[in-house]
């Protein structure tokens, strides 16, 4: 059979980036906001920013570092580039395990030591929050946690993103059917509505987050995030190497009240980047605890 | 792919079904494929139409646009100018065409990320688990199969008769079912049927029919991996079609027993099984974040559990006290020019790479994990016809050999 594809075809579509302009392309985004991108992907890159390149009308990667760097609209350039080198795969109620078991020992454990001398108040700060259906479903668990006790709390999820675009669609509440592959049925009855465009979040469940576009990469920002009773960074910290790792952690040390919990994704680990953490092993997940 | 008329049918097209004329007398068989005095013939003759195979050519320009671009984000960790990479991409793009053309649709981005994890638990918990650690749980654990070791026995032994070799490895008779399967596969293409495995220890010779059988016994050991967590069947199929590359690689080269390579082949993943057992989760989380992130399984392994297939196959070999060249193959996989000896990894290498490309046409999900230039200068080969002829052969094969194993 003859084919159809010429015999000619060839397999790069995208305009190529030499070793030096993925160097400093590469030290540019880490620099940036912390992600460390392998030299194995360099051809994802070309592919990836071939694209935007057109888009821009850019021949060529030295041209676009250059927009980067001294365009009047390098720092809206940064979020789309941020958004390049990110995927955002998330859904309401990942990891339920994790999840129930965070509830069950981590967030009981905290409510209860806050009642206990009166303070109803809890922060918690949700890293790493992509379009908000991590943030919206702690928002959730505490819900069905404290119950008819709710309003006389003082509770604040801060849910920060690299992504400017991410957090205005987190803020939209919105979600596609996409969104609750992994959700229970009766939560998605009693937490959401129809809606045109999918299904919106309950307004109450909504006033609990405050989102904000910030970089991991920014210790002057980290600082200016109060003090938390709990942080959860999941399925963030893959994209950093080592050194950053280490300085993310330590900032979220730094943030934690004595006492509070880092939840990582489920398969992350604190293993080889910090000791000051006390592992706790619960059924379904391990929370890493502030000791103090 | 249906019916055409006379006048639709060019040079290159192929019959589906036996072409008859009017009074029944038959023209062409199944399978012919037409050239333009064919055609000539049946217009004479007054043929109306034709039932034909699927042709890439009745593609629109669009699904052809939307074919490369599809098969072109398996590609993203390859040297795009690489004579090879681009001689597999073009076997990719004929691939997928024919499949769309017989009805196959695209997968779209949300199919490579459908799966469901909740279920699953590691028996280690992130950072506890080392491969070293895994793979002794595992060992210690269940006891590898008698045969197996009893195989070993007779591979090591130089002064093993042939006649001792039929018996030891008839004692296991679904073994022995296997093997006479697989020496009848046009994997060997013996022109008449062998029926006794010391005939095929006789053709095939001593030593290759023990390491095929060493092969398959250590494949046993894996059959009890639940289907939920991993697609079993596509998993040997991949290794198998591994297998067949290797071997037909390998036999470009001067000096290399071609059997050693199917089973280097067949096994090159074995680490991935442990993963499976030990790191349901974890495996699977990296599965998913290889597909969604469009990078190597192998890349994938290693964010999520800091360590990867390979890390874990090399103790576990090891463990079984498998014979070292093949061991290394395995091992060395992903990273050949590592190995002081690199030609038999970079043949694994390479056939890895090549089961990849044509697997996107059966709805594969993982990106081609990389050809390394020097692996494959080694092998001093010209990709063009070679891969494409390789790709033919794998056609005739895979069916019946996975047919012997499963």
């Amino acid at each position: 059979m003859g084919s159809l594809f010429s015999s000619s075809i060839s397999l790069r579509k995208s305009v190529r980036i030499a070793d030096d302009e993925f160097i400093q392309l590469r030290d540019f985004i880490y620099e940036k906001s912390g992600i460390f991108v392998d030299v194995k992907r360099k051809y994802l890159f070309e592919s990836r920013f071939s694209k935007r390149l057109n888009e821009l009308g850019l021949s060529n990667f030295a041209d676009y570092l250059k927009y980067l760097k001294f365009d009047m609209k390098k720092a809206e350039e940064l979020t789309t580039l941020f958004e390049m080198v990110t995927t955002n795969e998330t859904s309401f109620c990942r990891d339920m395990k994790q999840l129930k078991a965070f509830q069950g020992n981590v967030l009981k454990e905290k409510i209860d030591e806050q009642r206990k001398t009166g303070k109803l108040e809890l922060n918690i700060w949700s890293a790493g929050c992509s379009s908000g259906e991590e943030p919206y479903t702690l928002s959730i668990l505490l819900h069905e946690s404290l119950k008819m006790e709710l309003p006389r709390w003082k509770i604040t999820i801060t849910a920060v993103d690299l992504s400017k675009a991410m957090i205005k669609r987190a803020q939209t509440g919105v979600y596609g059917d996409y969104a609750f592959k992994t959700t229970p049925d009766d939560i998605k009855a009693k937490y959401f509505k129809k809606d045109p465009e999918g299904w919106k979040i309950n307004p109450e469940v909504q006033s609990l987050v405050k989102f904000q576009q910030m970089n991991l990469n920014d210790p002057l920002a980290l600082k200016r995030v109060a003090r938390s009773h709990i942080v959860f960074c999941r399925n963030v910290i893959i994209y950093f190497d080592e050194s950053m790792k280490k300085k993310v952690v330590g900032s979220f040390y730094d943030n934690l009240l004595p006492g509070g919990y880092l939840m990582l994704g489920h398969s992350e680990t604190l293993h080889k980047i910090s000791q000051t953490f006390k592992p706790v092993y619960h059924p379904g997940t391990i929370a890493y605890k502030k000791e103090g | 792919m249906g019916i055409k008329r006379l006048d639709e049918l060019t040079a290159g097209t192929v019959l589906a079904s036996d072409l008859k004329a009017s009074d029944g007398r038959l023209l062409f068989k199944a399978d012919t494929e037409l050239e333009e005095r064919h055609i000539e013939l049946l217009k004479r003759v007054g043929v109306a139409e034709a039932d034909v195979k699927a042709d890439a050519g009745d593609l629109s320009d669009e699904t052809v646009r939307d074919i490369e671009d599809y098969v072109r984000d398996f590609f993203l960790y390859v040297d795009p100018e690489f004579e090879p990479s681009l001689q597999m991409f073009r076997i990719a793009l004929d691939l997928t065409g024919s499949a769309v053309a017989s009805g196959w649709v695209l997968p779209d981005i949300s199919d490579r990320r459908a799966s469901d994890v909740e279920h699953m638990e590691d028996l280690f918990l992130r950072g506890m688990g080392s491969p070293d650690t895994i793979v002794k749980h595992e060992t210690e654990l269940a006891s590898f199969p008698d045969i197996y070791f009893r195989i070993k026995e007779v591979l090591e032994d130089e002064s093993a008769s042939a006649e001792r070799i039929a018996k030891v490895v008839s004692t296991d008779m679904s073994l022995a079912a296997k093997l006479i399967k697989l020496v009848n596969s046009p994997l060997y293409g013996f022109p008449q049927s062998i029926d006794s495995i010391s005939r095929a220890v006789a053709l095939v010779g001593a030593k290759e029919l023990s390491t095929l059988a060493l092969g398959i016994s250590a494949i046993n050991y894996f059959k009890d991996i639940p289907p939920e967590l991993v697609d079993m069947k596509s998993f040997w199929r991949h290794s198998i079609t591994c297998g067949i590359f290797a071997k037909i690689l390998a036999g470009t080269q001067i000096g290399l027993s071609p059997e050693r390579f199917f089973i280097a082949g067949l096994l090159h993943d074995v680490g991935r099984l442990i993963l499976f057992k030990k790191l349901p989760y974890a495996s699977t989380e990296a599965m998913l974040f290889a597909r969604e992130n469009s990078i190597p399984l192998v890349e994938a392994e290693r964010s999520i559990m800091d360590f990867c297939h390979t890390d874990v196959s090399q103790p576990l070999l090891q463990s079984w006290k498998f014979p070292e060249g093949l061991s290394d193959m395995i091992n060395y996989h992903h990273s050949p020019m590592e190995f002081p000896n690199p030609l038999e990894p970079a043949i694994i290498h390479v056939a890895d790479n090549l089961t990849n490309a044509v697997e996107i046409a059966q709805g594969g999900m993982y990106v081609l994990p990389g050809i390394d230039v020097q692996a494959w200068e080694i092998l001093g080969i010209k990709a063009d016809p070679l891969l494409r002829d390789a790709v033919d052969q794998y056609h005739e094969q895979i069916d019946i050999i996975m047919n012997a194993f499963f």
